[in-house]
């Protein structure tokens, strides 16, 4: 089949785009292993950035792992629940509460942690501790997560599910258990990604609510891009991006689930 | 097929009553929502154990209200109650009520198959493995779904859903069954097909069951009694013979199929319409006194002056030879039913008449008719007031 030139043309400008996004990306990969950035890869790959960002900055990349964890746990026990009540009794208060709740994407993350810093900065030992950042990041993920189950909740008619289920003689908590739960697994996987990537990447926020002791990975990168040789942030860049990569993949996976449903069977004729 | 599996003792906790069904009685019940709509107006209703009742009734009249205030979903005004047998449920959630509900929506688990969507209720009441699996697979055995057990739902088809949804309800033994509008999804052939199935599954298993439906035929198909509602009040309970051949308001008479409407009056114990004369003795139905004191049609009050509304179905009226007509009309359409042609006719009354003829009578668009009137098949309303609203209300 011969194609004409507007085919080439936008084909031609696609691969340009994706280049200028690309090229930077694999350039920065490849300084973290060169040997030497400024005499290029002619000096060599080496792991040796690698190891020294994981001597440097070990305790920062762990605690945003932790703390990604911690708010995934948080927002999902706090949020599916929430998700629920929002569309299960749509009222002017459960729609003001989740207006609200989606300020905090809103408002510049410096604003929020201003906001918490004059709040809650006197308390010295609270101050400090990882639970400080973990509530700014529980405020910015939390209508990612709510936001998610919702839709997913709305589209499945679960008034009659559960009643239904509770004609069976199911109470309340094993309806949500194993008939509301199970069902919205597609919006609670699909947010839990989304809080785990926003918060291994959240870095305003976070920026304003550290100390030296709770650092996370974005924080020690910008540091290590403003105190350390090139070599060293391109390798704490490389780390990220192992980190991140699946989670924005799987994430992408989750959005198209049609493709998943391939394999299924056609529903059935009538007789 | 398999009776058995219904007949064989089960655990206590879901076992029918000795019967075979539970009788239910709603007294003095209301439904008034928050929001003030009263979507029930005070009524008393007893359904017979092992009756198979019907709510029949136009959209927005209340049948599904009724049917969730005996489900337990909502609770009747202060004042009301509701007993199954001697058992007082009226404060009882729908949890502990032991009824079978099937929606108009199915409203199956998506997450599990059909064979759990089955079990579901028997996990929930705690029965044990070997006794769960059993009851699930004579429970698909009956309704003839056993090769979709490890099916998931969404590779159904609409009238096996149906049928999923059914073995569910019943896998639990409930006091009562309660359908709302089940067939309503499905098209027309597969309905009247399901309609037969759960026509004789319901004798078989002799429970309690309560089904709401908009369809006059669906009703007259599956009820032992028919309840034809009208805005939130009973307009009338009886078998569906009363119901067809009986009905105590124009309003019944109308949802029920008999369609053609002429306005009459009655004088000296005769229908007078235009030149024609009809003995209120010959008509098949003459309700000529207030048709809520007097619902017997033999009550003296009959030879009343005064207006009246006749309806008739389409055999009401009857083409014949000129000499024998006792009125004219002209065809406005034909349509070809196969065992009947249908005609539309025009001229008789204020409004198009239908009747049906012989599908071989040789009959064109626009041809003038002589007919006659089959008293045995009218149904004449004195006029009152009320009765007329509401038949125009509708
Ligand atoms: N939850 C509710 N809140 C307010 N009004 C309701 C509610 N449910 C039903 N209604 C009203 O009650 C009336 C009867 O409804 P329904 O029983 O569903 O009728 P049907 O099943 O006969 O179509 C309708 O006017 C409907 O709008
Ligand atoms: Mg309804």
């Amino acid at each position: 089949m011969r194609r004409g030139w507007p085919f080439y043309a936008q084909l031609g400008l696609t691969v340009l785009l994706c280049l200028f996004i690309v090229v930077p990306i694999v350039m920065s990969a490849l300084a973290g292993v060169t040997v030497n950035v400024f005499k290029g890869l002619s000096s060599g790959l080496t792991l040796r950035w690698i190891f020294e960002v994981w001597d440097l900055y070990a305790q920062s990349i762990l605690l945003s792992l932790w703390l990604a964890v911690a708010c995934l746990v948080v927002t999902t026990l706090a949020g599916v629940p929430l998700a629920y009540v929002l569309v299960r009794r749509p009222n002017r208060l459960t729609r003001m509460f989740e207006e609200i709740l989606t300020l905090p994407v809103a408002i510049p993350g410096l604003a929020l942690a201003l906001a918490l810093l004059i709040t809650y900065g006197g308390f010295g030992s609270f101050r400090s501790s990882w639970v400080f950042i973990l509530i700014g990041h529980v405020l910015f993920t939390m209508p990612f997560m709510v936001r998610s189950v919702a839709a997913v909740m709305s589209a499945m008619d679960m008034k009659t599910l559960e009643e239904g289920a509770a004609s069976l003689g199911a109470g309340f908590w094993h309806r949500f258990l194993h008939v509301i739960m199970p069902n919205a697994m597609p919006g609670i996987l699909a947010g839990a990604l989304m809080v785990v990537t926003l918060s291994i990447g959240e870095f305003n926020l976070t920026w304003m609510l550290h100390t030296p002791l709770t650092k996370t990975l974005p924080v020690g990168l910008a540091d290590s891009y403003a105190s350390m040789r090139l070599e060293i942030g391109s390798a704490y860049t490389l780390i990220f991006f192992v980190l991140i990569m699946p989670l924005l993949i799987a994430m992408q996976m989750l959005a198209n689930p049609g493709k998943k449903r391939r394999a299924a069977l056609q529903p059935a004729e009538d007789e | 097929m398999n009776a058995t599996a219904m007949a064989q003792p089960g655990s206590q906790t879901v076992q029918t009553e000795k019967t075979g069904g539970t009788r239910i009685e709603l007294a003095r019940c209301t439904k008034t929502f928050p929001d003030g709509t009263r979507a029930l107006l005070p009524f008393d209703l007893t359904i017979n154990g092992g009756e198979t009742l019907v709510l029949l009734g136009p959209s927005g009249c209340g049948k599904t209200t009724i049917l969730r205030l005996i489900a337990g979903l909502e609770f009747p005004d202060a004042g009301g109650k509701i007993t199954f047998g001697e058992d007082d449920v009226t404060r009882q959630s729908i949890e502990k009520r032991r009824v079978g509900m099937v929606f108009q929506s199915y409203a199956l688990f998506p997450n599990m198959t059909v064979a759990e969507n089955v079990a579901y209720g028997l996990k929930v009441q705690k029965v044990e493995r070997r006794e769960r699996d059993e009851r699930v697979r004579a429970m698909l055995e009956m309704m003839h779904i056993d090769m979709l057990a490890d099916r998931r739902i969404d590779q159904l088809s609409g009238g096996q859903r149906q049928r999923v949804a059914l073995a569910r309800a019943i896998a639990l033994r409930p006091r009562v069954l309660l359908l709302d509008e089940p067939l309503t999804a499905l098209d027309a052939k597969l309905r009247v097909k399901l309609r037969t199935e759960i026509n004789s599954l319901l004798r078989k298993l002799g429970i309690t069951a309560i089904y709401v439906t908009h369809d006059q035929e669906e009703a007259m198909a599956l009820g032992d009694r028919i309840v034809v509602m009208q805005k939130g009040a009973i307009a009338q309970i009886g078998t569906p013979r009363e119901i067809y051949r009986a009905p105590l308001s124009p309003f019944v008479a109308d949802f029920v199929g008999a369609s053609n409407r002429l306005d009459g009056r009655i004088e000296q114990n005769s229908l007078v319409l235009g030149d024609v004369k009809i003995s209120l003795d010959q008509i098949g139905h003459a309700m000529t006194g207030d048709p809520i004191k007097n619902g017997d049609s033999n009550s003296n009050s009959r030879s009343g002056q005064g207006l009246a509304d006749i309806y008739f179905r389409a055999d009401g009226l009857a083409i014949c030879a000129p000499d024998q007509g006792q009125i004219r009309g002209r065809v406005e359409a034909i349509s070809y039913l196969g065992e009947k042609s249908r005609l539309t006719v025009s001229g008789i009354g204020e409004s198009v008449i239908t009747l049906d003829v012989d599908p071989d009578f040789q009959i064109a668009i626009g041809d003038d008719i002589h007919c006659r009137f089959n008293p045995e098949r009218l149904t004449v309303f004195g006029r009152y007031p009320d009765a007329r609203n509401a038949a125009q209300a509708m």
